[in-house]
C-alpha cells in the first residue's frame, strides 16, 4: 500500500515542539485571564526564578545524556555560597568568586567524577551520598545560619540586576545554554555524550574514552552548580545552608519534561530549557491565582507523569510504524 | 599498507567458563580467514579479544612480527584492527553519517564539527558499499542490513587493515548477503585482512581463503581454501553427527494435541496470524533469523508479552493471557537470556531452582521437602556444584541451564518450550541437555525448541517449524527437512 499523501508527523517533531506549545498557550490564556501576568516585573520575575534551575539543568543534561544523574547540585551549590562568605571578606570579589568556582568544580566534580566516571560506580548512589556530604558541610561551616554578603554589582548582576535592558540572570542562561548547544553538537566531546548513552559498548568499540566523557560531564555539572550558587548569592545578598534544598528534584523533572531520557542518548539543551521554563510559568501563574504552592508540587508531579507516558505513547507508535514499514520492504 | 597478525596460543577464562585453550591463528593481508565452529566454541571471545574489547588471560599476539599488548579498544584500532560486532554496535538515536564517524572521525574546522562536509564524506563511504540513504536519517530507523553496512563503512573510514566480521550474515537474506560478500572481497583485494565468522557452510565456502576451525574452546585444525570441503568442516566442527528422530513423524501426528495455538498476532507487530500445534511426546523445532519474531511469539503464548489476538489452547481449553494461567495450564518457557531473564544472578542454586513452587500451599513446602527436590534434581540432572547454597552465577552455562529446566519442569508442565537454550553452553553440556530432552520428550512431554543453530535443529527436532519476518513460512516433517529449505523459509525466499 503505498501513501499518497502526508501529513507531518508528531515522531517528527523535536521532542520539546508540544511542550513549547504547551507554554504558549499557557502565557496566552494566562494574559487573558489575569493581565498582570503579562506585565514587565512579573515576566522578568518568571526568568528570574526559573534561571537558577535552567542552569543547574544544564548541567544535568550532560549527566543524564550519559544515562547518569547529578543530584548533588542542590547541595553544590548551598556549598559555594558559604564558601564565597568565608573568601570575600579577605580578597577582592572577583578573585573570590573565581576561587570559589574552582574549587566547588575540583572538589564535588572530582568526587563525582573519578567514582562514577573512572571506577565505575552507580551515579545515584555517589550523587546522593555527596549531596548528603556537602548539605552536612554547610551546616557545620556555618552552624546553621544564613551569612549576609556584601555583594558588589558584579555577583548582584549575575543574579538578580540588570545588564542593560536585560536581566542578568537571564544573559547568564543564554550564554551558558549557548556554549552547551555548540559544544553538545559540534565538538567531538558533545558527541561521545551522545555516544555514551546510547549504546556504551558501540562507543568504546569505536575508540571513545567512556570513562573520560563521564568523568568530563560531572566536572561540567558541578561548574554549573557553582555558577547557580554565586547567582543565588547574588539573588538574596546572603548565603544559607538551606539553599537549593531539594531543587534536583525540580531540576531532574525539567529536564525529563524537556524530552531528555533517563535511559541516555537522546535529549537536548533546548527542551531542558523550555521543561524549566515552564514548570516555572505553571508556578508562576499558580501563585498569581492565588492557588497554594503545596499545590504546585502536585501539578509538577502530574505533568511529568503525563509527559513520560505522553512520550511512551509516541515511541511505541513510532516502532509499531517503523516495524510496519520494514516488513514491507523485506516483502517486496 | 598492509599487516600480518599472528595470535598464538591464546587462552581466556570467564570465572569458572572456560572459553579459549591454547588457540592460535594466523591472518594474511588480502585474505578471507573464515573462523569455523559451534556456538560456543570461542571464536567470538577470540575476535574479541583482538579488537582489544577483552584481554587474553595467556598468549600473544604478533603484528608483523613485533609482539603488541592491547590495553583497549584504542590500541588495537591504532593497528588498524577494527571488528563489526554479533550485536550491532551502532548508537541508534544518532544520525547514520555520525554513526560513520563515531570515535572522532568526523570533519572539523574552526568552530567544531562540520556536519556538511561529515555527511558528505558519509555519503562517499556508503556509496562505496552500495548504500543510498540519507546520512541525517536515525540510524536505528534503518532496516537491519543497512544498519550493518553502516557498521562496516565506519571500518573503512577508520582506515581498517584488518577487518573483524562477527557472524554478519546472521540476519540478512541471500540478497544482501552477496552484496555484502562483493563489498568483503572489494576490501579483500585492496589487502585488507579479513576475518569472518558464519554458521552457515555454503557462505564460508563461497568467500573464504582460509579456515580455523575450533571446538569447545580448542584450536582443531587450520587449512587454506584448496583442502577444504563441507566434510572437511563438519568433522572438525562437531563431535557427534545428528542421531536419528527418534519417532516417525505420521507416528506422533496420531497422538493426541497438547498444545494449540491458533491466530497470535503481536501487538507491536513483531509476528501475524501464527498457528500450530504441537503433540504429545513431539519435539518441535522453531527455526528463523534473528528478529523473525520467536522469541516475542514463545513469550507471548506464555503471557509474557502483548498480543492483539490468537489464543493459546492447552488440551482442548483456552488459557488466558497470564504467565500464571499458563502455568497452571502446564505450559512453560526456559527463556532465551539466562542473565536477564531466566536466573536471579546472587541467589543460591537452590533458590533459583525453587522459584517455581513459591505459590505451592505452605504445608506442601517443608524445608524436608525442598531439600529432597533440589537433590533429586542435581542427581538426575548430574549439575556440577560445590553446594546448593552457593550463588547460581557461580555455576557454568550449561549447569545453569540444567537448574533452570528443572525449576520449569518441578510445576510437572505438559508443554516445556525452550528458546535458545544451548546458546553460550559447551559441547559437552549441549548433549546432556539434549538428552534430557529426548527422556522428557518419550514420556510424553511436548516440547518447542526456538534455535537459531541449523546444527542444533536438525539434530533435535521431530518437525520443525520455519519462522520469517513474523510469518510462519514452514511447517516441515522430519523426513522432509533439508538444510537448504530451512535456510529459504527462513530468509523470505518463495520456491
Amino acid at each position: 500500500m503505498k501513501r499518497v499523501f502526508k501529513l507531518p508527523s508528531l515522531s517528527s517533531m523535536p521532542p520539546w515542539f508540544g511542550l513549547l506549545v504547551l507554554e504558549v498557550v499557557l502565557i496566552i490564556g494566562m494574559s487573558i485571564i489575569q493581565p498582570a501576568f503579562i506585565s514587565s516585573s512579573n515576566l522578568s520575575n518568571i526568568i528570574r526564578s526559573a534561571a537558577i534551575p535552567i542552569v543547574l539543568g544544564i548541567g544535568m543534561t550532560f549527566t543524564i545524556l550519559t544515562a547518569g544523574i547529578d543530584l548533588s547540585v542542590g547541595s553544590a551549590l548551598a556549598f559555594t555560597g558559604i564558601l564565597l562568605s568565608g573568601f570575600i571578606t579577605h580578597m577582592p570579589r572577583f578573585a573570590a568568586v573565581l576561587l570559589t568556582v574552582i574549587i566547588v568544580t575540583a572538589v564535588v566534580g572530582g568526587i563525582n567524577g573519578i567514582l562514577i566516571g573512572k571506577i565505575g560506580l552507580n551515579s545515584f548512589v555517589i550523587t546522593l551520598g555527596t549531596l548528603g556530604i556537602f548539605r552536612g558541610i554547610s551546616y557545620l561551616v556555618t552552624n546553621g545560619t544564613t551569612r549576609t554578603i556584601d555583594t558588589g554589582t558584579l555577583i548582584n548582576t549575575l543574579g538578580d540586576g540588570n545588564w542593560g535592558p536585560i536581566p542578568g540572570p537571564a544573559v547568564v542562561v543564554i550564554v551558558v545554554a549557548l556554549l552547551s548547544v555548540w559544544a553538545l553538537r559540534s565538538t567531538y566531546f558533545g558527541r561521545d555524550v551522545y555516544a555514551v548513552g546510547g549504546n556504551e559498548f558501540a562507543a568504546r568499540l569505536a575508540g571513545v574514552f567512556t570513562s573520560r566523557v563521564k568523568l568530563t560531564v560531572y566536572f561540567i555539572s558541578a561548574a554549573l552548580a557553582a555558577l547557580a550558587g554565586i547567582m543565588q548569592v547574588g539573588r538574596l545578598q546572603s548565603a544559607a545552608p538551606t539553599a537549593g534544598a531539594g531543587i534536583e528534584l525540580t531540576v531532574v523533572a525539567g529536564v525529563l519534561l524537556g524530552g531528555t531520557r533517563l535511559s541516555g542518548g537522546v535529549g537536548s539543551i533546548t527542551g531542558t530549557v523550555i521543561g524549566l521554563l515552564f514548570l516555572q510559568t505553571v508556578s508562576n501563574s499558580l501563585t498569581i491565582q492565588g492557588v497554594s504552592s503545596y499545590w504546585q508540587q502536585v501539578v509538577t508531579g502530574v505533568l511529568l507523569g503525563a509527559a513520560v507516558l505522553f512520550d511512551r505513547i509516541q515511541v511505541s507508535y513510532a516502532s509499531r510504524r517503523k516495524y510496519r514499514e520494514e516488513s514491507n520492504v523485506t516483502k517486496e | 599498507m598492509t599487516v600480518s597478525v599472528s595470535m598464538t596460543n591464546i587462552s581466556k577464562n570467564f570465572d569458572a567458563v572456560r572459553a579459549l585453550q591454547d588457540v592460535h591463528i594466523d591472518l594474511f593481508p588480502g585474505e578471507v580467514h573464515t573462523v569455523a565452529g559451534e556456538n560456543g566454541s570461542g571464536k567470538s571471545t577470540l575476535l574479541k579479544i583482538l579488537a582489544g574489547v577483552i584481554k587474553q588471560d595467556e598468549g600473544q599476539i604478533l603484528m608483523d612480527g613485533t609482539q603488541v599488548n592491547f590495553q583497549g579498544v584504542r590500541d588495537s584500532m591504532a593497528y588498524g584492527i577494527t571488528m563489526v560486532s554479533q550485536e550491532l554496535s551502532l548508537v541508534p538515536h544518532l544520525s547514520v553519517a555520525e554513526n560513520v564517524f563515531l570515535g572522532h572521525n568526523q570533519t572539523r574546522n574552526k568552530l567544531g564539527i562540520d556536519w556538511k562536509d561529515t555527511d558528505k564524506r558519509a555519503v562517499e563511504f556508503l556509496k562505496r558499499l552500495n548504500l543510498e540513504v540519507n546520512p541525517r536519517a536515525e540510524v536505528s530507523t534503518l532496516p537491519q542490513h543497512h544498519q550493518q553496512m553502516v557498521e562496516i563503512a565506519r571500518a573503512i573510514a577508520s582506515n581498517t587493515k584488518v577487518l573483524l566480521l562477527d557472524e554478519p550474515t546472521s540476519s540478512l537474506a541471500p540478497k544482501e548477503v552477496e552484496s555484502l560478500f562483493a563489498v568483503v572481497r572489494q576490501l579483500r583485494d585492496e589487502g585488507v585482512a579479513v576475518v569472518m565468522i558464519s554458521h552457515r557452510m555454503s557462505e564460508m565456502l563461497d568467500i573464504s581463503d582460509r579456515f580455523t576451525v575450533l571446538r569447545d574452546s580448542k584450536f582443531i585444525d587450520t587449512s587454506t581454501r584448496a583442502g577444504v570441503d563441507e566434510n572437511w568442516l563438519i568433522d572438525r566442527m562437531v563431535l557427534n553427527k545428528p542421531k536419528k528422530a527418534i519417532h516417525s513423524t505420521e507416528e506422533l501426528l496420531k497422538t493426541e494435541v497438547v498444545l494449540e495455538v491458533k491466530g497470535m498476532t503481536d501487538l507491536f507487530g513483531a509476528f501475524q496470524d501464527v498457528s500450530f500445534s504441537l503433540h504429545k511426546g513431539e519435539i518441535v523445532g522453531l527455526a528463523g533469523l534473528a528478529g523473525a519474531g520467536r522469541t516475542e511469539l514463545v513469550e507471548a503464548i506464555v503471557g509474557l508479552h502483548p498480543r492483539k489476538a490468537g489464543d493459546v489452547i492447552v488440551e482442548g481449553v483456552i488459557v488466558s493471557h497470564s504467565t500464571r494461567a499458563t502455568m497452571n495450564a502446564g505450559v512453560v518457557l526456559v527463556p532465551d537470556d539466562r542473565r536477564a531473564k531466566s536466573t536471579i544472578r546472587d541467589m543460591s542454586i537452590r533458590d533459583n531452582l525453587l522459584l517455581s513452587i513459591h505459590g505451592r500451599p505452605q504445608k506442601q513446602r517443608s524445608r524436608r521437602k525442598e531439600e529432597k527436590i533440589v537433590d533429586e534434581w542435581v542427581s538426575k540432572f548430574k549439575i556440577k556444584m560445590s553446594n546448593p547454597y552457593a550463588p547460581i552465577s557461580s555455576l557454568s552455562g550449561g549447569n545453569q541451564q540444567k537448574v533452570v529446566i528443572a525449576r520449569c519442569l518441578e510445576t510437572n508442565p505438559k508443554v516445556l518450550i525452550l528458546d535458545e537454550a544451548t546458546r553460550g553452553i559447551d559441547l559437552g553440556a549441549k548433549a546432556e541437555i539434549y538428552q534430557i530432552l529426548r527422556d522428557l520428550a518419550s514420556k510424553g512431554l511436548a516440547i518447542l525448541v526456538v534455535s537459531s543453530e541449523l546444527s542444533e535443529i536438525f539434530e533435535i527436532s521431530d518437525r520443525v517449524l520455519v519462522m520469517h519476518a513474523g510469518d510462519l513460512t514452514a511447517n516441515l516433517a522430519r523426513k522432509d527437512i533439508s538444510e537448504s529449505d530451512v535456510v529459504s523459509a527462513a530468509t523470505g525466499v518463495r520456491t
